[in-house]
């Protein structure tokens, strides 16, 4: 974060550098902020599928990999092959608003093409079909150069705003408004969904089809539209990482870690409770990103177990949680009619 | 058949077979309901009767034969569409949303709810509140009806046997059914309860409403039925009066005992 490697007299650290060393450390957190906004997109689309409607969606990593691809390439202006770079599909210098729409439309298309075949089976297999079929679209992000530019990924993204002269600390802020604001509208929109009738009849799917079915419900109708919103919500997830982070590639940011990841933000935050997802989603990023940020701190012999130790910690804190609180941090709301 | 074709039939099911694997769970098997009338379905555990009931609501599809309800041919349709047609059923052990409130889970047997279509929740806000409104009405006089008024804002989990028997009851109502499928409506009910949910099967049948029910219990079967079928291994072997069913010998051999 352009820190001066010279260890600094103490006149300095008093002085006129304090302010860069501060909005260092806001950078840092700003950047902790927006890619826990990534991951309660991810949270509450899988919130939706799962924690309302009950359907095990295990390809989380595939719809946002959709979302994220799609957007890099509507918003980079052309890149033919070059001499050390592979090139990619377009891109097509589109503005942002309009790669967050069609980012959403892409995941959630192939999410309601997903959802024909599989939503009618069972849990399990649901699960191990959108697993596989994650894994498939990752293995074809990795091979299909002429389009995703294959492992070396897609780079430079441009930054939201540029700025002039180039401020890590302003790029990070935008990035957090952005993020702050989607996120705020989402929850808005979400809250008023699956308040509604419509949400009981998702919930209904969850609790048992049959008797659904048996009120008179078109269950597969719900469960194809719970599949498709939750799908576009990971995908508009991908459209923010590719804004933030601005460089993809597919081997790690896309792997089933990431479905797992997002798992566990929903059990620990409140399956079937969106403010739940929300607030799983920065308690478990916040472990990763404290753990990186204490390794500058810890002692010699701890610094490079301390990624394993903050696996231990999310571990230990998911069985504690799923012993003595199964339903979350917040847990589903009782719902009062009047 | 003669005698019974003059009176129109509410239900008729015809050569209707199910399988599963090589058991013949229900095998060639034909019967009828008359309209407004309380019909017992008996017999030994495994003859087919919980299997038949979920093909005429249409959770299963049937191998062969027909079912129609009414004018119109119902085997093959979605168990949406047959509910939306006045056909409803229950379930012998409680399919109650457990995570649900009673409340909730009678307003779900709302019939074409605008609030329940995504589009409406947008565009038509206005008609989503007043017809929510009014289904919340009608639940709650359901409510009112199943004694079950006090528990409205109870999670479903957190109602007795019996209690969830009711709501079973309660919620197939609100789909505002002409023939109702009841499986075992008194099983582990205790018998104040029972008499109370038969006296109100009794009310809602001089209301126009028709019941198809199984069950276990002779003394519900003898005095609260107006007709009885018999199934035995997949078919209907007898089928009557409950005096005439109760002595008929094949009906005594398979499953009253001597």
């Amino acid at each position: 974060m352009g820190v001066p490697a010279r260890p600094r007299t103490r006149n300095e650290r008093a002085g006129a550098d304090r302010t860069a060393i501060d909005t260092g450390i806001l950078t840092n957190v700003g950047f902790y902020v927006y890619v826990s906004i990534v991951f309660a997109l991810l949270a509450l689309g899988f919130n939706l599928q799962w924690g309302y409607t009950g359907l095990f969606n295990a390809g989380i990593a595939g719809f946002f990999l959709i979302g994220a691809y799609t957007t890099a390439i509507a918003i980079t202006p052309p890149t033919p092959p070059s001499i050390g770079y592979p090139g990619h599909l377009g891109g097509f210098s589109l503005p942002l608003w309009l790669a967050a729409i069609l980012s959403m439309a892409a995941a959630g298309s192939v999410a309601a093409l997903v959802a024909l075949p599989t939503v009618r089976l069972r849990a399990d297999y649901l699960a191990i079909a959108t697993l596989a079929f994650a894994e498939v679209l990752r293995v074809v992000a990795i091979n299909w150069e002429s389009v995703t530019a294959g492992t070396i990924g897609i780079f430079p993204i441009p930054q939201p705003v540029e700025f002039n002269p180039p401020s890590a600390f302003l790029n990070a802020m935008v990035k957090v408004a952005i993020g702050a604001g989607v996120l705020l509208i989402l929850l808005v929109v979400l809250l008023f969904m699956t308040e509604s009738p419509w949400g009981r009849v998702l919930r209904a799917v969850r609790e048992d089809e049959e008797a659904t079915m048996a009120l008179g419900k078109n269950t597969f109708l719900y469960k194809l539209q719970a599949f498709a919103i939750g799908g576009a919500l990971m995908g508009l997830a991908g459209w923010l990482f590719t804004i933030t982070i601005n460089y993809i590639e597919p081997s790690g940011s896309f792997a089933p870690a990431i479905t797992f990841s997002v798992w566990v933000m929903v059990i620990v935050g409140g399956a079937g409770n969106l403010r739940g997802a929300i607030v799983g989603a920065f308690a478990i990023y916040g472990l990763e990103w404290l753990s990186v940020q204490l390794k500058d701190y810890a002692p010699r012999e701890l610094k490079d177990t301390i990624f394993y130790i903050r696996l231990m910690i999310v571990g230990t804190l998911l069985i504690v949680l799923i012993i003595y609180r199964p339903e979350g941090i917040l847990r589903e709301k009782k719902r009062i009619l009047r | 058949m003669t005698e019974r074709s003059e009176a129109p039939l509410i239900l008729r099911v015809q050569d209707v077979r199910k399988s599963f694997g090589g058991i013949r769970a229900v095998d060639d098997c034909s019967l009828a309901v008359s309209p407004q009338s309380v019909t017992g379905l008996i017999g030994p555990n495994g003859a087919g009767k919980s299997t038949l009931f979920n093909l005429i609501a249409g959770l299963y599809r049937p191998d062969g034969g027909e079912i129609w309800f009414g004018d119109t041919r119902i085997d093959g349709l979605p168990p949406f569409e047959i509910v939306h047609l006045g056909l409803t059923k229950t379930w012998q052990i409680p399919h109650e949303l457990r995570n649900m409130t009673v409340l909730e889970n009678l307003v779900l047997g709302s019939k074409h709810n605008a609030g329940e279509h995504l589009t409406n929740l947008f565009f038509q806000p206005g008609l989503v509140r007043r017809d929510e409104k009014r289904w919340r009405q009608r639940a709650r006089e359901v409510l009112r009806l199943t004694q079950l008024d006090a528990l409205a804002n109870e999670h479903a989990k957190a109602l007795s046997g019996g209690q969830k028997k009711l709501l079973e009851l309660a919620r197939a109502l609100m789909t505002d059914p002409t023939l109702v499928l009841l499986d075992e409506p008194v099983a582990g009910v205790n018998p104040t309860l029972a008499g109370n949910l038969m006296d109100l099967i009794e009310k809602l049948r001089r209301d126009g409403r028709t019941f198809f029910l199984i069950e276990h219990d002779m003394n519900v079967v003898m005095n609260r039925c107006d007709r009885v079928i018999v199934m035995h291994q997949g078919r209907t072997i007898a089928d009557g009066t409950p005096a005439s069913v109760k002595a008929n010998p094949v009906v005594i051999e398979s499953y009253l005992g001597g």
